[in-house]
């Protein structure tokens, strides 16, 4: 008997209850997978496959999307994958408070100044640059951004997923530039757009 | 009860499974963070008055720590377990686990 006088439940019974409660309230709290990488996927899917369908493998564009136009499907896309992770933000704000809300205001600052930097340097070298080179130098700046800071949110959440999503950014884009731009793009689009929205259904599926 | 000498004592304070629930939300906030009880009331699935009756129990027993607050005029209470707390509960899983293996039950 518990001092509330309940019947008391057997040990294993209560080990699973508090597995349930600990897993339920992880999830709770962490965020939906598929809302975190998901839309990330799918603006990089949308994005750098027009990208690729632009510059061709060799040369030759697959359709007449112009540069333009493919820059403005992804970001399009990046603008909505941010207005989803801006929305997340704010319905985490004032539930918890303390070391790990500072944290998340740091770390997004840093995202921020990041991509303030990287726009002034891109913007600074790329009108030097034959206008493919130029493509590749900003696609190519910013996901190693994107894979850095991944890395490091996985160091600073002890998220061994996001570090490992971070690594594999890392590959495929430092893989892309010794391609060049069409490969770049095709393999951002399939092996990083494709692989967010794979990371973000396992992650859903094994939470 | 009529338990064996060896066996642990179980915490009569968080052996209640509401409380239990209640410790065990808490326990997976990092060290130094604080959760609004609303949000609490919300992941437990309680009625604030059961919560609140809960927490007081737990607070009597300085297992955990309730900062009342405002955020601009609205008054905000946030909960989070204390050191104490931690203790308590590392140490009943660890006597719960114990009473599962003398039992001799499938862990």
């Amino acid at each position: 008997m518990t001092d509330d006088g309940e019947q008391a439940p057997a040990p294993e019974d209560t080990l699973r209850l508090m597995e349930e409660q600990r897993a339920a309230t992880v999830r709770a709290l962490r965020g939906d997978p598929l809302l975190l990488y998901g839309p990330w996927g799918v603006a990089w899917l949308l994005g750098f496959g027009a990208f690729f369908l632009h510059y061709g493998l060799d040369g030759v564009p697959y359709a007449p999307i112009s540069w333009a136009q493919a820059m403005s499907v992804l970001m399009c896309g990046l603008l909505v994958a941010g207005g989803v992770a801006a929305f997340g933000i704010v319905r985490m704000t004032g539930v918890i408070r303390g070391g790990t809300a500072a944290k998340g205001a740091m770390f997004g600052y840093t995202w921020f100044a990041g991509m303030v930097l990287m726009s002034v340097i891109a913007a600074h070298f790329s009108p030097m640059l034959p206008d493919h080179q130029a493509g590749l130098l900003w696609s190519s700046i910013a996901l190693m951004l994107v894979a850095v800071l991944y890395m490091a949110g996985g160091a600073i959440y002890h998220n061994w997923p996001m570090f490992f999503v971070g690594v594999w950014i890392a590959a495929v884009n430092a893989l892309g530039v010794i391609l060049g731009p069409g490969w770049h793009a095709l393999l951002a689009a399939v092996l990083l757009g494709g692989g967010q929205i794979a990371v973000a259904f396992w992650l859903r599926r094994r939470t | 009860m009529t338990a064996d000498h060896a066996l642990p004592e179980l915490d009569p304070v968080i052996h209640a499974q509401a409380r239990l629930r209640v410790m065990v939300t808490l326990n997976t906030l990092a060290d130094g963070d604080e959760i609004a009880f609303p949000v609490l009331k919300d992941l437990l699935g309680m009625t604030a008055g059961n919560l609140s009756v809960h927490l007081s129990k737990l607070e009597e027993a300085a297992y955990v720590h309730i900062i009342k607050t405002h955020k601009g005029r609205t008054p905000i209470t946030f909960v989070a377990l204390t050191k104490r707390g931690r203790l308590a509960l590392e140490d009943y899983t660890t006597a719960i686990r114990a009473l599962l293996d003398s039992a001799g039950g499938t862990s």
